[in-house]
């Protein structure tokens, strides 16, 4: 478990953002939210429809954060967060989720780390205990520490080595970025992980993992004043460190030139052919159109790519289109896996022919309408669960600074023109410029 | 900017204990209705009101298992088709319909069913099932569809065999049942998809896509009787045909063909992938809890023992994982995982020691209730969705099950004694009846290996015939 980024081909869809009031046909997460002495912020959204319960702490720090040197570490620290604790051995919180029928996960993101259970709500209180308590204290040791780091090594070689477009996601990243640390590929590398030292474990610890750097979300089946009770005994007593907080402050430069970059790799029985932009950050006003015209181009055996690539030219075995927006800046990407007997040349063609296309002519309101449902659609499957609902809360917490958005973001979808969509085509596609990803067989 | 010594401090106070429980609430479980349309079509209906969402899944008691041997693939084939071009629309306009409606429609074949499932606002159902009832009853399977689709479909298998644990399970079904259907693969191989024709698919259709071969199943925001009327008036007029479906009779009984330790050498995988399999046992055996409790003890799970000594004692993979693939004939079990290639002897031994563990020795009960807890909150959190739901009585319907078996879950997990765990484990698990296949750079792990197991196979990656029962032969006629 413990899970990096769940990368599909390309990116996780991640959610929208703007300025409105909710539509009333779509349900609000209806959240409370209220902050500690030492700083640590505090939402719950109540909920009884089942008896359980989704508890959530997110951590302000991600695999950008990564010290010099030490790729992958953010995600390998992770790990160590499920070891021992001032009061638990280590996998204590497994005995406290699985062992009652829950479970329990984390998520290295380029800018934060949620960790998160989901358990019947008679156990919320134990849940909150444990949370804080790892909050408070790490006593991982040699021993452990070596263990799971041999565990993340498999993870890597299962992950990247592995599977046949395993090291893809990191080309594109790598290539798309010129400074900013997002460039670098959030599992690490065989040799950074071995730097990795049980001492870098504890430090990182003490910078990053306080109640003024986490947001807790707690949501589902709970009493709302023992809820209260439980959080201020549990999380109110953790100290709050004199230290500042260290922060990334890389600024990516804007690209000059296009450029190409060609990535041999092992294992690659059909090569593929990736175009990316650079987009602005989540917080954005932009980014509503600019998922928008991703989900146009990519999403469906009825969007741009598919049909011109996939149905009609033939070409490309797989096609994918992504505005994946992060904190500090983003990405637009378009991606083709080429069929066999085309090259990445005639992908990258057909790729660049619906680019312009979507900057010259208004998108059709009924293919608009297309998008946004898709992508409503999304919003609601994400709502059906407690665990869901938190998530959808501490992502807009965490990618836009504004809790508020997670009931904002349907009408900034819906408010979305054609108009909109050709503006940040042009904005951000034309007047920007790609690097070209070939991705092919041969190296190592 | 670092300062590590808050930590320190923490270390020397006494250690506390988590706060105890209070006392659990208990699951709302769906309410299903149902009744079966005149043509004989089945129709389930599970309202769920708490999201305007709606799943619905119209799927045929026919999947895989009726390719003919020459024509693996040819059901998912058929099913993936179903979408590209019908009567009325083009495959164009099923996409661009479906999906400005906000949903896809996933048509896919597997053991013993072949489905197509959709997702979309409550208030988009009615048109969604108007598009499903298109693609089941008037597919047309053009020609430049069939021929593209398998173009794709042949280059995705390509793709698939590149994966270390993919190949292992084809090889697996293979050792377990040679030439019988479950021995084949799902998608089938580039070999056999070249063999599959536009009539062979249309033919496929007509014999096993007929609604008394058919349930429909539609969970969420709907009441059951609007849902039991758009299933009328959109399926209401699917023709029976006289005389029954008429199926390849399967067999996975009898005697299983020996074990075997089959090495695939893939000299450039990064990884190799370790899988122990033997056949297991139907889905509607008696001994169903017996066997997922049994299980869920051994791999099904983070905290399972294969997990436990794989990955957290050793670190020597991601993850290990059991299950038993509970099907209309019997099932294979598998367990397998990954790890880096100079260890897969290491890991093929850890397996089976474990399997011999749970034959031999008793479970305690502190060990044995935390993983009926691990079944039991699973299921309870399956059915919080509507997707899941489907899902789950889409199980029962297939394998003709009562609906009420719904309500029975948590019980039939609670009644396995740790005795009956045993007595499961050795029928099922114990003893030298598994096949062990590797998939990864043999040079790294074959010496331990030979020391490990006495007759090690190994075939090289472009020698493996999928297609031959025997792994090794030429592919029998069409």
């Amino acid at each position: 478990m413990n899970a990096i980024r769940a990368v599909s081909l390309l990116f996780i869809a991640t959610l929208l953002a703007a300025a409105q009031p909710p539509t009333p046909s779509f349900p609000a997460i209806d959240f409370e939210h209220r902050v500690l002495e030492n700083g640590l912020a505090v939402y719950s959204i109540e909920d009884h429809s089942t008896p359980t319960v989704a508890v959530q702490v997110w951590y302000r720090v991600g695999s950008k954060d990564d010290p010099e040197g030490r790729s992958g570490f953010a995600h390998l620290f992770e790990h160590m967060m499920f070891k021992s604790t001032r009061n638990m051995p280590s996998e204590m919180l497994d005995r406290l989720t699985e062992d009652v029928g829950g479970w329990n996960n984390a998520s290295t993101y380029d800018d934060y780390t949620p960790y998160y259970e989901v358990v019947p709500s008679n156990y919320l209180e134990s849940i909150l205990w444990a949370e804080a308590d790892r909050m408070g204290s790490l006593t991982v040791d040699e021993a452990n520490f070596l263990s799971e780091r041999d565990v993340v090594k498999e993870e890597f070689r299962y992950r990247v080595l592995a599977p046949p477009y395993g090291r893809l996601y990191y080309a594109i990243v790598k290539s798309a970025f010129e400074k900013h640390p997002y460039r670098r590929p959030g599992i690490g590398s065989i040799e950074e992980l071995d730097a990795a030292t049980i001492g870098e474990v504890r430090a990182f610890h003490a910078t990053h993992y306080r109640p003024d750097n986490a947001v807790l979300i707690v949501a589902g089946d709970f009493d709302p004043a023992r809820l209260r009770k439980w959080v201020d005994r549990y999380f109110g007593p953790i100290p709050r460190p004199e230290e500042e907080i260290p922060r990334v402050d890389v600024a990516e430069p804007p690209r000059e030139e296009e450029r190409r970059v060609v990535e041999r790799v092992p294992n690659v029985p059909l090569p593929a052919v990736a175009m990316t932009w650079l987009a602005p950050p989540a917080a954005h006003p932009d980014a509503p159109a600019l998922k928008i015209a991703a989900a146009i181009l990519g999403r469906g055996e009825s969007s741009r790519l598919f049909q011109s690539l996939v149905y009609r030219q033939k070409i490309a075995q797989e096609v994918d289109a992504a505005a994946e927006l992060m904190q500090d800046l983003g990405l637009f990407a378009v991606l083709a896996i080429i069929g066999s007997g085309h090259t990445p040349e005639e992908g990258e063609k057909a790729l660049r022919t619906e680019i312009t296309r979507l900057q010259e002519k208004l998108v059709p309101g009924e293919e608009l309408e297309k998008a946004k449902n898709l992508l409503i659609t999304d919003m609601l499957r994400e709502r059906e669960t407690g665990h869901g609902k938190a998530f959808a809360l501490g992502t807009a917490i965490m990618l836009e600074g504004d809790p508020s958005k997670v009931n904002r973001s349907l009408a900034a979808l819906q408010a979305v023109t054609a108009a909109d969509v050709q503006r940040v085509a042009r904005k951000w596609l034309r007047d920007a410029k790609p690097v070209v990803l070939s991705y092919v067989a041969g190296g190592e | 900017m670092i300062a590590g010594l808050m930590l320190a401090a923490h270390v020397a106070t006494a250690q506390v204990a988590p706060p105890p429980p209070a006392p659990p609430r208990h699951v709302t479980l769906p309410e299903p209705a149902a009744k079966t349309l005149a043509n004989g079509l089945r129709v389930i209906v599970v309202p769920k009101h708490d999201v305007p969402l709606a799943s619905a899944r119209l799927m045929v008691r026919s999947g895989s298992e009726q390719d003919p041997a020459a024509l693996a693939g040819l059901a998912s084939l058929t099913a993936s088709l179903l979408t590209q071009g019908t009567k009325r629309r083009t495959a164009e306009q099923i996409a661009r319909g479906v999906e400005a409606l906000g949903g896809t429609l996933n048509a896919t074949a597997g053991w013993d069913v072949s489905r197509v499932d959709v997702t979309v606002m409550s208030s988009k159902l009615e048109p969604a099932l108007e598009f499903v009832a298109d693609v089941v009853r008037n597919p047309t399977f053009r020609n430049d569809e069939v021929e593209r689709l398998r173009a794709q479909a042949i280059d995705a298998v390509m793709v698939s065999l590149q994966e270390p644990l993919t190949l292992a399970r084809l090889v697996a079904s293979r050792l377990v049942y040679g030439g019988l259907p479950y021995g084949q693969s799902v998608n089938g191989t580039p070999q056999s998809l070249k063999r599959i024709t536009r009539d062979r698919a249309a033919a496929f259709h007509e014999r096993h896509y007929r609604p008394e071969n058919a349930v429909l199943i539609i969970a969420g925001d709907v009441t059951p009787a609007s849902a039991f009327a758009m299933a009328g008036k959109h399926f209401g007029s699917w023709k029976r045909r006289s005389g029954g479906v008429v199926k390849i009779e399967l067999r996975s009984g009898g005697d299983p063909p020996e074990p075997r330790v089959v090495v695939v050498d893939m000299p450039d995988a990064g990884q190799a992938a370790v899988l122990v399999t033997r056949r297991g046992l139907r889905r509607v055996d008696p001994l169903y809890y017996a066997a997922i409790v049994t299980n869920s003890v051994l791999g099904g799970g983070y905290s399972a023992r294969l997990n436990q000594e794989i990955r957290i004692k050793r670190g020597l993979s991601y993850g290990a994982t059991s299950a038993f693939d509970l099907r209309r004939e019997e099932g294979p079990f598998a367990a397998w995982t990954q790890t880096k290639n100079e260890s897969a002897s290491e890991v093929a031994g850890l397996i089976v020691e474990e399997l011999n563990r749970l034959a031999e020795s008793e479970i305690g009960e502190e060990e044995l209730t935390p993983r009926k807890a691990v079944l039991t909150g699973g299921f309870a959190r399956s059915l919080e969705t509507t997707a899941g739901v489907v899902d789950r009585l889409a199980a029962l319907a297939l394998h003709g099950l009562p609906l009420d078996e719904i309500g029975k879950f948590g019980p039939g997990v609670q009644r396995v004694t740790s005795e009956a765990v045993r007595r499961f484990a050795r029928a099922h698990l114990g003893g030298s009846t598994a096949s062990i296949v590797i998939v990864g750079d043999a040079r790294q792990f074959l010496e331990p290996l030979r020391k490990r197991f006495e007759e090690v196979e190994v075939i090289a990656l472009e020698e493996l015939d999928l297609d031959s029962a025997k792994l090794r032969e030429a592919p029998p006629d069409p």
